[in-house]
């Protein structure tokens, strides 16, 4: 149904949608031609470039409309569970009632740059005191007070400890504003001590027994108050098919990882890959529904392996990319310049790992929440990165700088330091503000000498 | 066969034509940039082939680099400014191991290897501060050209604390200072070591020697003389810094030349 794969516009898509519908499309519910979603604001839209595939038209379709599939829950009578701060746990627990529909409110970070600044979200955060030294995750704050984007959730859960400074300063802020908070404590992940027993975690790090132990007894904090809201039992079997189901979205994610990276022409551009990747925290409020979304991708991606389609010249740089931006023009920058995507860490490396079946649910969600790298060190991060730089070839690093995130500004020279001393590899650092416009020449330069400098080493 | 490389900086644009041959400079020239970026510089360019007596013709494949380098339509192609500066400096420097480029709007560090190709590099962020427009700012403020930054420098005796985080934020510091009586010199040497601060930050912990510095602001004096204080290394300053870049996009357009006519 495909044509040859291509990067196209907005405009081209109208095109390319009354195309795949000549030829048959099958869509869900949600689909449609993607233009439509400017007209619910979403500017931004306009100037991006996407996969011309009918995967990805409804991978598109599927996040530009989690608004609508909230307040269509809410419709139905649904519980609607804000997951603060949280990459990828309380979802899987959510997700294992029937009757519940959580999200991500930290998501409405891409609201300000999808809308082009329209939306006002950032200036009511301003007029609440978060200014833009923090991270442009306060956009979130405007969302709330605004009501215009998701529902007011029924319940709202925050983790807080070894996170983001500057979430827990904007979630505290919203709490001062009359939204009830449930706040669970996740410690900073160290070392066992010699004596001390130790835990192996999903993707390979250990933790103490007694960090593994706490988690659980936050969550199970947790369990009771989603209990509480859900007015539903959330017992360890409905757990233990959640956490299939979770994994289910999980191994797609790495089926969809591996084919992309690895492939010898880069068969699926950066952008739809971190909209796709993204969907392993949240699942965009419909779990099933991600993974079906998922299923095409994979099956969209494979496809082009064996034929040898993609994108880019084979000689494309292979880039890793680290940390996730807010304008997502920037994820097309990269193959503008020349450059693919080669391997990811937008700090949820953790979200893509399985999660343990063989132990008691409780304990496999505990050890998967402590696995996440905001709560590890900068050095845990950085190894987990170089480990996944080799295994996907990459040759090259960008790190996205997040301005205003305080983890952002301490662990860029580590992750630098690290990956150079053991890799060798040429890296750089760019920041990647709410909307890049201004700054475009600039990141179009650090981007394309990070392209040059790669192809240069090809020679030595 | 001749080559040319076309700096479009920030500030000025600059152009070198050599020999392809033997890579000898046969011309340069600068001018201010301004907003006809593009017939700015082909301006230039037609004045100095003419001057030298070369046809334009003869002038085989051009590289443009810099700020404005999509915007220079003459141009067979483009290179960045990082990977200009790298084959530049080492053309003149051949230890060189790391380049300061300070330039009218961008501060750059890059880290080369042993073969001279760039290994990495960090540009400044958002900020002008590492820059050379920090240094125009606080002329402007304080009356006085560019040119006389230097001598100024050398009259100062208790250098100004000024932050290096933001040149706006500076500019009302610089205020303050001068309404407190500090000396002009010693702001301006404030300044300087501000922007030195701001490299060393962008060098990190390790920093290969030998050290070129380069980019129109090497032509401040003082600046030098500040970096290394700050970086506590010695500064060599590259020979015609202002450019090296250019020389640089000149010398990749004489290697692509040579490429394609295998």
């Amino acid at each position: 149904m495909n044509n040859g794969p291509k990067q196209i516009t907005l405009e081209e898509w109208d095109e390319r949608y009354m195309q795949l519908q000549r030829l048959g499309l099958c869509e869900v519910g949600y689909g449609g031609v993607l233009s439509r979603h400017v007209q619910d604001g979403d500017y931004r839209l306009l100037r991006l470039r996407y996969d011309n595939s009918a995967a990805a038209l409804r991978l598109w379709n599927f996040l530009l409309t989690e608004e609508e599939r909230l307040h269509q829950g809410r419709a139905e009578g649904k519980k609607i569970v804000g997951t603060m701060k949280d990459l990828g746990t309380v979802p899987v627990m959510a997700y294992s009632l029937d009757n519940v529909v959580a999200f991500y409110p930290d998501g409405a970070w891409w609201i300000p740059c999808m809308m082009e600044l329209s939306a006002g979200l950032l200036e009511v955060a301003d007029s609440l005191g978060i200014d833009e030294s923090f991270c442009p995750v306060r956009a979130m704050l405007g969302a709330f007070v605004t009501e215009a984007h998701f529902p007011i959730p029924d319940m709202l859960l925050c983790s807080v400890g070894a996170t983001c400074d500057d979430f827990s300063a904007i979630a505290q802020r919203l709490n001062a504003l009359g939204y009830p908070i449930l706040w669970w404590e996740i410690p900073h992940r160290r070392n066992p001590e010699p004596d001390e027993a130790a835990v192996r975690l999903p993707g390979g790090f250990l933790a103490p027994q007694s960090q593994v132990e706490f988690v659980e007894s936050e969550l199970e904090r947790i369990r009771a108050a989603l209990e509480k809201t859900a007015g539903q039992k959330l017992d360890d079997e409905s757990l233990s098919a959640g956490i299939k189901r979770a994994n289910k979205v999980r191994k797609l994610l790495a089926k969809l990882r591996n084919a992309t990276f690895t492939a010898d022409i880069c068969p699926l551009p950066a952008l739809e890959m971190l909209i796709a990747e993204m969907l392993a925290i949240h699942f965009c409020s419909d779990q099933d529904e991600t993974a079906a979304v998922l299923k095409d991708l994979v099956e969209e991606v494979e496809g082009r392996v064996k034929e040898g389609k993609g994108f880019l010249d084979a000689d494309a740089a292979r880039i890793f990319w680290v940390n996730p931006v807010a304008d997502l023009r920037v994820m097309n920058l990269l193959e503008e310049c020349g450059g693919r995507i080669c391997g990811t860490e937008y700090l949820f490396s953790h979200a893509l790992d399985t999660i343990p079946e063989n132990l008691s649910p409780m304990e496999a969600l505990a050890r998967m929440a402590i696995a996440d790298p905001m709560v590890g060190s900068s050095v845990d991060r950085a190894q987990r990165i170089c480990a996944d730089v080799q295994r996907f070839g990459s040759e090259a690093v960008l790190i996205s700088r997040i301005p205003g995130a305080s983890h952002c500004a301490l662990e860029g020279e580590v992750i630098c330091e690290i990956v150079h001393d053991k890799l060798g590899l040429p890296l750089v650092e760019i920041e990647v503000p709410v909307m890049t416009d201004s700054i475009r020449p600039k990141l179009q330069t650090q981007m394309e000498a990070l392209v040059e400098t790669v192809k240069e080493r090809r020679k030595i | 066969m001749i080559c040319a490389g076309v700096d479009a900086g920030s500030r000025a644009i600059k152009i070198v034509l050599i020999d392809a041959d033997n890579k000898q400079v046969i011309a340069n020239g600068v001018t201010d940039q301004g907003v006809e970026q593009n017939n700015l510089a082909l301006q230039l360019f037609e004045r100095l082939v003419k001057d030298n007596h070369i046809k334009k013709e003869d002038v085989h494949s051009i590289v443009a680099t810099g700020y404005g380098r999509n915007i220079i339509e003459f141009a067979n192609t483009t290179i960045t400014e990082i990977t200009c500066q790298a084959v530049g400096v080492r053309r003149l420097v051949s230890s060189a191991m790391t380049i300061i480029d300070i330039g009218g709007q961008d501060s750059k560090l890059v880290r080369l290897d042993k073969t001279g190709k760039v290994r990495d590099f960090v540009m400044n962020d958002r900020c002008a501060a590492g820059t050379g427009r920090f240094l125009e700012v606080v002329a402007e403020r304080l009356q006085v050209s560019l040119e006389h930054l230097g001598e100024m420098v050398a009259k100062s005796t208790e250098p100004a604390t000024i932050s290096s985080m933001c040149v706006v934020f500076a500019e009302t510091e610089i205020i303050g200072l001068l309404a407190g009586g500090k000396a002009k010199e010693d702001i301006v040497a404030g300044v300087q070591t501000a922007i030195a601060t701001r490299v060393m930050a962008m060098a990190g912990r390790k920093i290969d020697l030998p050290i070129i510095f380069t980019g129109g602001v090497a032509l401040v004096s003082g600046m030098k003389t500040a970096l290394q204080a700050t970086l506590k290394e010695n500064v060599a300053i590259s020979p015609n810094p202002q450019m090296t870049a250019a020389l640089g996009a000149a010398i990749v357009a004489s290697d692509q030349l040579k490429e394609t006519s295998r």
